[in-house]
Formats: C-alpha cells, structure tokens, sequence
C-alpha cells in the first residue's frame, strides 16, 4: 500500500519549511528563491489535488531546470551562496516526491540543514531565537509523523520539551567542543559588508551624511570611570594632505618610526572595545592608546590598525590616557603638515595677520582664531550648504556656519599658513551610555572631525574648533533620536514628549545590552577566546579535552536519562518513599529486602534478625499497610510513619 | 462466620494429614467462585480431599469417574421416551449438583471432556434446545494423572483455563504417612464428619470475598505480575486478563481466609502459583517453579 502523509502532517512539514527557507529569501538570487517559492506553492496546492503532482519524468524535467538554474545563477556548488542555493532547490524538488516515510524524514533533515546554513549569513540573536522556533516546528513534524494520536498542540508541546532537554548537552558541546574558525573558511566569505562610515578623504559635509546614521560603530565597556564627556574623542585617520576642497590621509602616514614615543601622565583608562563590521581597519581609540593587545598597532599618526578581518565583530582590550605629550616633530613631518594647495589667497593671509598670525605665538593665534568663530557670528549647522568651490574662503568670509569638518578644516588651513604644523582628525566623539549594559555606545552619527597642531614642548595638541562654537555638539553629543523624532536637523529640536523618548530609549539601550552580551558571549567564543577559557579549566590538551567532552556529555546524558527513565518519581505515593527508606535502613543493617518481597514478609524477615526492633517494624509495617492497601487509612498515619521511619534506628 | 471457617479447616486438616496449604488453597477457591483441578498420581488424596470438601461444606455431592468410552450424555443426561405420557423427558444427568468431582478427567476423550468444561463456564446444560440452569452454588474438582501416564488426553490450554487453581496434594511427609497408616480408615472419618457451613452461609462468605477492599498499589502490583508474564521470555504466553480477574478473585479469598479486610501483596503471591501455574505452562507440574521468575522480579513496591 502506498504510503499517505495525512494532510495535516503535509501542512505542518510545508510550513515549517517555508518559515526556514524564509530568511533566505535576502540571500539567494531571486530566480532561484522563486523556483523553489513555486515548488513549495505546488505541493501544498496538491495536497488537496493531489494528481497535479508531477510524474517521474516531471520531477526529472524539474531538476534538469534546477541544475540549469543554479548553474546560470551561481556556476558553481561550492562557497556559501552556491552551497545554500544548491540545498535550498534540492529540498524544493524533493517535496515532490513523497512515496514513503523514507522521504518524509530526508525532507526533515535537508530542512535542518537548510536551517543551519542560515547562520553562514547572520549570526544575531534573533535570527537565532527565529531558527530555534522553527526547528521546533519541525521536529513537531516529526513527532506528527511518529505518534498515534498526533494533537497539533501536544505534538509542539513535545518538540519544546525535547528542544529544552537537548539544550544542556547543546552547552557542554558549545562550551568544550573545539571551535571552527569561520573566517578561515574564508571561501565562504564572499559578501561584502557595505558599510558607511569614515573613508580615507574628507570633503567639508562629508561626516553631515554619517550624522544622521544611528547605526552602531562599536561599542565601550570601562572597567572603572567613565572619562568626562568633553575627552571622549575616538581617533581615527589623520588627513593631512589637501588639495583645498578635500582632505587624504596619505598612505606615507603608515610609517612607525616617530623620533619620540608618546609620555603619557595622569589617568589611565582600560576599557574593552567591540567593533562593529567595518570597512576600513581602523580601530577608534580613545585619545591616546596607551596599551592595546596583540593583532593591533599604532602607526605614526597614533590611529589604532587592526590586522583582523574588520567586516567582523572584534574585541579589544584598550588602555589610554588623556593627558598625553607626543614629544617632537620630524623634518618630513613638519612638511608634510604644513603642506598648502598653492599660495593663500590675499584675504586669507590678510585675517591670519589680522589675527596676529606669525607676530605672536601659536598658542596665542590659536586663541585667538578659536576667538573670533566664537565672536564673528559662525554658526554650527548639521545641513551645510554646498561649497562646491574654494570651500574654506567661503566657508570663512561669507557662509559662516557649517559642520565640524568645515570648521576643521578650515581651523587647520589657517594654521598652516601661520606656519604652524596641523592637520585634522576624524573620528568619533561622545557616545552614549547604555544604562542596562552599563557601556557606551558610539553611533555613525557621533563621527566627527577636529584638528591638531604641533606645539614646541607640547607635541600635537588637539584643538576642536566646534567645541568653541557650539560646546553642547561636545557635552551632549548628537541626540539622533531627537533629530530624527523632530524630522527636521537642526540644535533646537522640537521636543518629543519627554517619557515616551526615555520609554523607547530604554528599550534600546535593554536591547543594546541583551545584543551586546550575546556578541561577547556567544558569537565571540572562537578558538582564542575557548583555548584561554579551557586553559583556565586546566585543559590544555586535546586528550584532556576528549575526556572532559566524554565526561560531560556522559554526565549530561546520565542525568537526562536518569530523569526521563523514572518520570514518576515525584508522584509516587510518599507512604512508598517513606517505606523505601525504611528498607533502605533494614538493607544497611544486612537484612535483605528484594524486589519481590511485599510488606509482611519482609517484616517478617526483620523481625526474625533483629527481634529487639520487632515492635517499631511491625508498627512501620502496620501503618504502611494501611496507608497503601488499606481503605480506613487515618488522616495522621503519613505523619506518624514519617516520624517512625525517621526515629528508626538499626 | 469466621470461626466456621476455621472449624472447617481443622476439620478438613484432621481427614486429609499434612496438606494444609492445599486445603487452604481449594476453599480459598471455592469463596472465589472458581473450579479446581488436582494434578496428581493417583492414589495420593485428591478424591478424598473433594469428599471432605463437600461433606463440611454441607453440599450435594457427586463423582463422576471418567473413562475412556464415556459420553456426553453420561454426563449431561439425556432424554427418554416416557411410554405413559407419551413424551421424551429429560433425565438429568450426575452433573446437576452443587459439588461435582470429576475423577480423572483426561482419561476421557475430549468430546466428553468438553460437555463437563462448557457446564462449567455457563453453569447451565443445554440438551436438544432446551436449557437447565445447574444447581447453586456448583463447584467442580477435577482431578487428573500428570500426562505422562497411559492412556490420558491431556485438557489443552483453552480447557485448563477455565479452572481458577490448580493444585498438587503430593506424597505425604513421614509423619503424616504414619498417622494415616495408624489411624481410622478415611471414608469412616468423613462419614463422620459434620457440616460446617450451611449454603447460606457459604454465600455469604462469597460475597464478603467480593467485598474485600483492593487499592489501587495492589492493582498496580497485579498489573505489573501480568505485564511481567507477557513481555518475559521464560513463557510462551502472558497471563490472559481472565487470568487477571481470576488472580485477584483468589488474592481477596485468600486475605478474606486470613480475617483481613484488604489485600495485600502477599496474598497474591500465595494464590499465584495454583493460578497462574497451570495457565503459564500447561505441561509442567510444578506450579512454584514456573512462578518463580514473577514472584523474583516483579517489584511489590
């Protein structure tokens, strides 16, 4: 006889794997997710019409324009995409031939390695939490297809269960067994993250783009003080070459040999830094990294470079100290510093004598500049106006409001023509504190621009020419959520009503923080972090590691085992349990109780070796046999047999 | 009522010597409700066991000595032409009393065999269309010679199944050989035996055997004693559930013969070897052997 799936096994199995092959949807090209949409679509429609169902030479037709699918689509079966697709069109066409119990159990377990492929893609929480639910819906598949009398919700009840006793041992195998480097498998690794954030050159507007972005760029865990708002300035590149519209970081930078190494004094700050995926291998420190671990370095403009895959998720452990003297200044550096496009135009040069540019000091013409943004009417803005040509003189002489790279750049413009070295710094300022995971988190729309110049005695000092214009941009920091809230961009946001914000950014911050910690937890537990973990166990061999793993898992198993094998341990009759631990006792005292021995004859036993207890065992005895065999059980006799076994001493 | 029931079995202990156990054993059967079958060589007791049985019980005795040429109707009884009303009547046959000891049952074939066992099951005869209903209560004691001996048809496992017991008498021991030997004859001892227990009485007993409270860790026990006899491989086949009713008939017999109002698991297990002894392995003799498996491993608590 042929075999029949019931229709509502069919249903629950075409359900679940449509919810698994879901997310694929954003992976595999979209011819092939149609193919496969169209399979699924078939079969459940002939679940009801089942002679729409194609015939042998159908099926092989169908895969024939699978195999042409995936070669046009992909030109090959290895790497992740291809791999994915390849399993994602096997399972379609498999749906289509269902002639056994054989083939149910196949689908079910291609499907769940369609699940876990998945996890090549995204690796959040909550694509986590979406796989588990649905692998639970599939193995309810399987309990439908196995129990006689499946019930929708008790054959889900059962899978929940099973997935909740599997997740111990699923703990033991994480925590012990080895771990697979994925970006060694770097063949699979064929997607670039495009990510936004700060690039190599900056135009004057640049950063406004990023300032709207809240998307994560990473995130700081202090081990003690938080630094003051007015030093969280995160170094990134340094641009020192301009051709005046933009500035380069010029590769030249990437040399280490600087004649002085940075003297740092006061506070340390040590923190731990987690990178979101970036493009760039920058890692943004705190100004300045006093100490950083193995796979960074510090080139010669002091901007952390990290030798890791940055399109994934990195930790770092950081030092750094605010209060810092970088010490003196090369030839080729002091060129490359006071590099200009050309000469200055005549009312350029005429404001830097105006404000006493090469006549007094540079620490006193930098005063005096920072004097008159504050004093000429410069305004700060997040929505610039173009400035297409000659940006810093427009900028300067006619527009007067810009962003902080305007106002760093062109800080840093008239400096170089008072012959003073500066250059300017990107990078991030402020951030904001997750009060749940107690860390702060720096967005895209923190990046920000300042300038630095190179003072005899003092080495490269940092000067944000916007902190002189609008100090709140520093000791507030960019609230995007209220620019966002106010849709208009500007410093005097409308307010939102103040509770509901505080509600919604709690949430964030609680998900921030529940994100953060499965990142650090779970997604950052690679083969460097469990060596140092296991280390620290006292395994530091794979021999040690296969009795640990055995030992657990065994463990694990025994009392998984222990539990399911006596499920009813717990509502046994308690007259019993009281009784077996009164023949607990007689067995101590070498009087021999079996499994086949009812009450009277082992009283009877007992009382032949040791008649000096004859009384207490006949009363145990009397009682146990009233409470359990007995219809004129007394409501006190639980309690006195409770006493009795506990005051029976042999 | 009680104290008739140990007169009784004193009484009974004073005929047949050194048998208490199996004595105890046949009336636990009969307040069960059940038929006995005694296993044995010839000779060792068992027609002066149902003998005794009847008298003290006060019931209408007969033996019927199965041979190898008997018939049904010999049984049964038959219907004969009456010549003065010109009319065929029934004649009951000696089955229609209350005790019946059908002596060497597998001596006869089995078409005799089976007119006695089906009386048994219905408790009523049926004869050219018509039906009697056998007299109250009735209680058959079969006795046959273990198979081994000429001229025997073993009762096959259908038939063996409709007595609640079975029982083995074996040789007696020395002593009570002696006495036997040195004593009165048997049959004068019985002639002189009085009745015990008055019909009525024997009801009675029979529904307090009924009545005897079963709680549910025993029927758990009971439950686990048949599981055990179908799933193990020591028998070719488990204990059907009318071996099951039958075991806990007996078991509330026995705690009733013991003056106890409940049962307890060692009442099963001493009713377990004549019940289910014969069910369990029709060819063996030794009922306590082939229990043994059951009483060792099934867990009481």
């Amino acid at each position: 006889m042929p075999f029949l799936p019931s229709t509502r096994l069919m249903l629950f199995m075409l359900g679940s794997i449509g919810l698994i092959t879901l997310p694929h949807a954003w992976h595999i090209p979209p011819l092939l997710f149609g193919f496969f949409t169209l399979l699924l679509l078939w079969r459940l429609l002939s679940v009801w019409q089942p002679r729409y169902l194609p015939n042998r030479f159908g099926v092989f037709l169908l895969m024939l324009l699978g195999i042409g699918l995936l070669y046009s689509q992909q030109h090959s079966v290895f790497g992740r995409d291809a791999g994915t697709s390849l399993f994602v069109v096997a399972l379609g066409l498999k749906l289509l031939e269902i002639h056994g119990r054989r083939d149910v159990y196949v689908i079910v377990y291609l499907a769940f390695i369609v699940a876990v492929t998945q996890f090549l893609y995204e690796e959040s929480i909550l694509m986590a939490l979406y796989i588990l639910l649905v692998c639970g819906v599939l193995l309810a598949t399987l309990i439908t297809q196995n129990s006689q009398a499946p019930q929708t919700l008790a054959a889900l009840k059962t899978s929940a269960a099973i997935i909740l006793q599997s997740l111990p041992l699923a703990l033991v195998l994480f925590v012990l067994f080895p771990r697979l480097e994925a970006p060694h498998w770097s063949w699979l690794d064929n997607d670039t993250h495009a990510k936004s954030g700060l690039s190599n050159t900056l135009e004057p507007g640049s950063i406004a783009e990023l300032s709207l972005s809240p998307e994560l760029v990473f995130r700081v865990k202090f081990a003690g003080d938080l630094p003051p708002p007015a030093q969280r300035y995160w170094r990134g590149p340094v641009y020192a070459t301009t051709d005046g519209v933009s500035w380069r970081a010029p590769p030249v930078l990437g040399r280490e040999n600087n004649p002085d190494q940075p003297a740092f004094t006061g506070v340390t700050y040590d923190y731990t830094l987690m990178m979101e995926p970036q493009k760039q291998n920058w890692v943004f420190a705190l100004e300045m990294p006093t100490q950083f671990g193995a796979g960074l370095r510090r080139n010669g403009v002091y901007q952390l470079i990290t030798n890791k895959n940055p399109g994934d998720r990195a930790e770092y452990q950081l030092s750094s100290s605010p209060v810092y003297n970088t010490g003196g200044i090369s030839k080729t550096e002091r060129r490359e510093n006071l590099q200009l496009p050309g000469k200055p135009s005549e009312k350029i040069v005429e404001l830097v004598k105006q404000l006493q540019g090469r006549q007094a000091g540079p620490e006193l013409f930098i005063g005096n500049l920072l004097q008159h943004f504050r004093q000429e009417n410069f305004h700060y803005t997040l929505s610039p106006e173009a400035m297409p040509d000659k940006p810093i003189e427009t900028f300067l002489f006619e527009r007067r409001a810009g962003f902080c790279s305007h106002y760093a750049t062109a800080f840093v413009y008239l400096l170089r023509v008072a012959e003073i070295p500066a250059r300017v710094v990107g990078g991030y300022q402020g951030g904001q504190i997750n009060d749940v995971g107690g860390f702060l988190e720096i967005r895209q729309a923190d990046a920000h621009a300042w300038a630095e110049a190179w003072l005899e005695g003092r080495g490269w000092v940092r000067f944000d020419p916007t902190a002189a214009i609008a100090p709140e941009r520093i000791e507030r920091g960019v609230n995007v959520d209220l620019q966002i809230a106010s849709g208009a961009v500007n410093f005097s946001p409308i307010q939102l009503d103040a509770k509901t914000l505080s509600w919604l950014q709690r949430g964030r911050q609680l998900w921030q923080s529940v994100d953060y910690n499965w990142q650090r937890w779970i997604i950052n537990y690679d083969t460097v972090n469990q060596r140092a973990f296991l280390q620290s166990l006292g395994i530091d061999n794979f021999v040690k590691l296969g009795y640990w793993l055995l030992i657990s898992v065994a463990g694990v198993g025994g009392v998984l085992a222990w539990r399911l094998l006596r499920p009813n341990l717990r509502r046994q009759d308690p007259a019993l349990m009281l009784y077996r631990q009164f023949c607990a006792k007689l067995s101590k005292a070498g009087i021999k109780v079996d499994v086949g021995d009812g009450p009277k004859t082992v009283a009877e036993r007992a009382k032949g070796l040791r008649p000096d207890l004859a009384e207490a065992i006949e009363r145990i005895t009397a009682i146990y046999i009233r409470l359990r065999y007995q219809s004129d059980t007394e409501a006190s006799d639980l309690q006195v047999l409770k006493k009795l076994v506990a005051s029976f001493r042999v | 009522m009680d104290l008739a029931l140990d007169r009784l079995l004193a009484a009974a202990n004073q005929v047949i010597l050194g048998k208490q156990p199996q004595i105890r054993l046949a009336v636990c059967c009969l307040l069960a409700r059940g038929h006995l079958l005694i296993e044995d060589i010839p000779g060792v007791g068992k027609t002066t066991l149902s003998h005794t049985l009847a008298r003290l019980f006060g019931l209408e005795y007969q033996r019927i000595q199965f041979t190898s040429d008997i018939l049904p109707a010999d049984i049964v009884g038959s219907s004969v032409f009456d010549a003065h009303q010109q009319l065929f009547s029934f004649h009951p046959g000696p089955i229609f009393k209350q005790m019946i000891l059908a002596d060497e049952i597998n001596r006869a074939t089995p078409k005799a065999q089976s007119a006695l066992l089906e009386a048994m099951e219905e408790r009523q005869v049926t004869v050219e269309g018509r039906t009697y209903p056998l007299p109250q209560p009735f209680f058959v004691i079969a006795t046959q010679n273990p198979a081994h001996q000429i001229g025997t048809f073993p009762l096959p496992e259908s038939q063996v199944d409709r007595f609640l017991m079975r029982i083995e008498l074996g040789y007696p021991s020395r002593q009570a050989e002696r006495e036997l030997l040195s004593g009165q004859p048997r049959h004068v001892l019985i002639d002189e035996l009085p009745v015990a227990l008055l019909p009525a009485q024997l009801a009675d007993l029979q529904q307090a055997a009924d009545q005897v409270y079963v709680s549910s860790a025993l029927l758990d026990y009971l439950q686990a004693i048949l599981a055990f006899s179908r799933q193990s491989t020591d028998f070719a086949s488990g204990l059907s559930p009318r071996a099951g009713l039958g075991l806990l008939a007996a078991a509330k017999a026995w705690a009733l013969i013991d003056k106890r109002q409940a049962v307890l698991p060692e009442d099963m297990q001493a009713v377990l070897p004549a019940v289910a002894g014969h069910r369990l392995n029709v060819g063996a003799n030794d009922s306590a052997a082939i229990v043994a498996p059951i009483l060792k491993h099934v867990p009481v608590l």
